[in-house]
């Protein structure tokens, strides 16, 4: 029994239910590395998105035109040509080029795309896959975004952005282990800890996970 | 002498000091995908090992005589690295396949992933372009020996982190865990201890 799919619920399901990183675990090293600024997440989310959206629209306009047994090489060409788009782009600010470094061009083995494209727009309706690619894309952005902002605001004591200090906490006596590396894993960890408690929680008849 | 140790603070440098998983976040899908078991883990550290270091040696090639002389490098290089390290994995398979199919089997699903691990791209890319710990890249004259080296010890670095985090999960499966902390967050909270200690070794050597 296949549930009507509509725009608006292939768009919202990237936050919660299918999260990329809360729930598919996919896409982890990016948002680990990056959400020490809030400022490198928004541009890492954006470039996320867009080569999400794009290759997704471009893997569903193709999809029956691609034979079964190479699908994968076509998929990492087309995601590729849309990273060397971000990645040319991006040169022209440099101050965040070099921050984000090796990362973008990580973005086309970074497994939410590949995942998408393999799982979902190889077998969806151009309009659907284009939506998933923005829910998609916009829930990998969310995640990103709390974890800067928990990281940064507790871990420096401020938020930094272009510049300008956003919000202070008025001190820089904060620990610095979440703006350093086991600060990543901490944070990921209560965030994910949070989600199952949510669940377990909505659902108290269904043991474990 | 002395190149003999440029050449060990090079592989020390990549494999422990800037580890690629607890320090760079670098290939952490596979980190918690496949570190639930000893054996598993096993597996997918020799393969990487194997793939990455090809995967850089051929990529070095093909930037230093075909895309940095053709001067089309900067468009070319993600989709000409990805291309070089899938068809890499497409190799080593029917290699393996060939001749010897029970380590075929073993391996079975790890080799056709290794296209997606960050770690292999990473590898590739920096051993032409600059990475982000500069201080490694100082010592980096990007020759085919260091590249090479380099390589290598990423891959060492990769695969002993990810036998000892299979190990030590397989620990916590029998621990007394919190009910909303067991799978996930808590291998993530041992990730966390595990990439404190080895933030132990910054600055060794003056690396």
């Amino acid at each position: 029994m296949e549930k009507e799919r509509t725009l608006w619920g292939e768009f919202i399901k990237g936050f919660i239910t299918t999260n990329p990183l809360l729930v598919l675990m996919v896409g982890l090293c990016s948002s680990l590395a990056i959400s020490t600024r809030v400022e490198s997440c928004i541009f890492m989310g954006m470039a996320v998105i867009f080569v999400l959206t794009c290759s997704n629209i471009i893997i569903s306009l193709i999809r029956n035109l691609i034979p079964d047994q190479i699908r994968i090489p076509i998929f990492i060409v087309v995601i590729a040509s849309f990273v060397t788009i971000v990645d040319l782009t991006l040169k022209t600010i440099p101050a965040v080029y070099e921050r984000l470094g090796v990362w973008i061009p990580l973005i086309v083995v970074n497994c939410i795309i590949l995942a998408r494209a393999e799982g979902y727009a190889s077998s969806a309706k151009v309009s659907h896959a284009m939506m998933d690619g923005l829910g998609i894309g916009l829930g990998y952005t969310c995640v990103l975004l709390i974890m800067s902002v928990v990281r940064e605001l507790f871990g420096t004591g401020k938020i930094v952005m272009f510049e300008h200090t956003i919000i202070s906490l008025g001190t820089n006596k904060m620990p610095a282990i979440l703006i350093l590396f086991p600060g990543a894993f901490i944070t990921f960890a209560l965030l994910s800890a949070l989600l199952q408690w949510y669940q377990q929680r909505r659902k108290p008849e269904i043991e474990g996970g | 002498m002395h190149e003999a140790w440029r050449f060990f603070l090079l592989f020390f440098g990549a494999a422990i000091v800037a580890n690629i998983l607890l320090i760079r976040f670098i290939a952490l899908c596979p980190f918690f995908g496949v570190s639930n078991s000893l054996e598993t883990s096993l597996g997918m550290s020799i393969s990487v090992i194997f793939v990455m270091v090809m995967a850089t040696s051929v990529s070095w090639l093909a930037w230093n005589y075909v895309l940095d002389p053709l001067e089309v490098g900067q468009f070319l290089y993600i989709p000409t690295f990805i291309l070089v390290i899938a068809s890499l994995v497409q190799f080593v398979e029917m290699v393996i396949k060939k001749t010897s199919p029970p380590l075929y089997r073993a391996m079975g699903i790890y080799l056709p992933l290794i296209t997606t691990n960050c770690a292999v791209l990473a590898a590739a890319t920096e051993s032409v372009k600059p990475g982000f710990f500069t201080k490694l890249n100082i010592a980096y004259s990007y020759g085919f020996v260091e590249a090479v080296i380099y390589t290598l010890g990423v891959a060492v670095g990769f695969s002993v982190v990810l036998v000892i985090f299979a190990a030590m999960r397989e620990r916590i499966d029998l621990a007394p865990v919190p009910k909303f902390f067991r799978g996930v967050p808590i291998a993530f909270i041992a990730a966390a201890l595990f990439s404190l200690a080895f933030m132990g070794f910054a600055g060794m050597f003056g690396l």
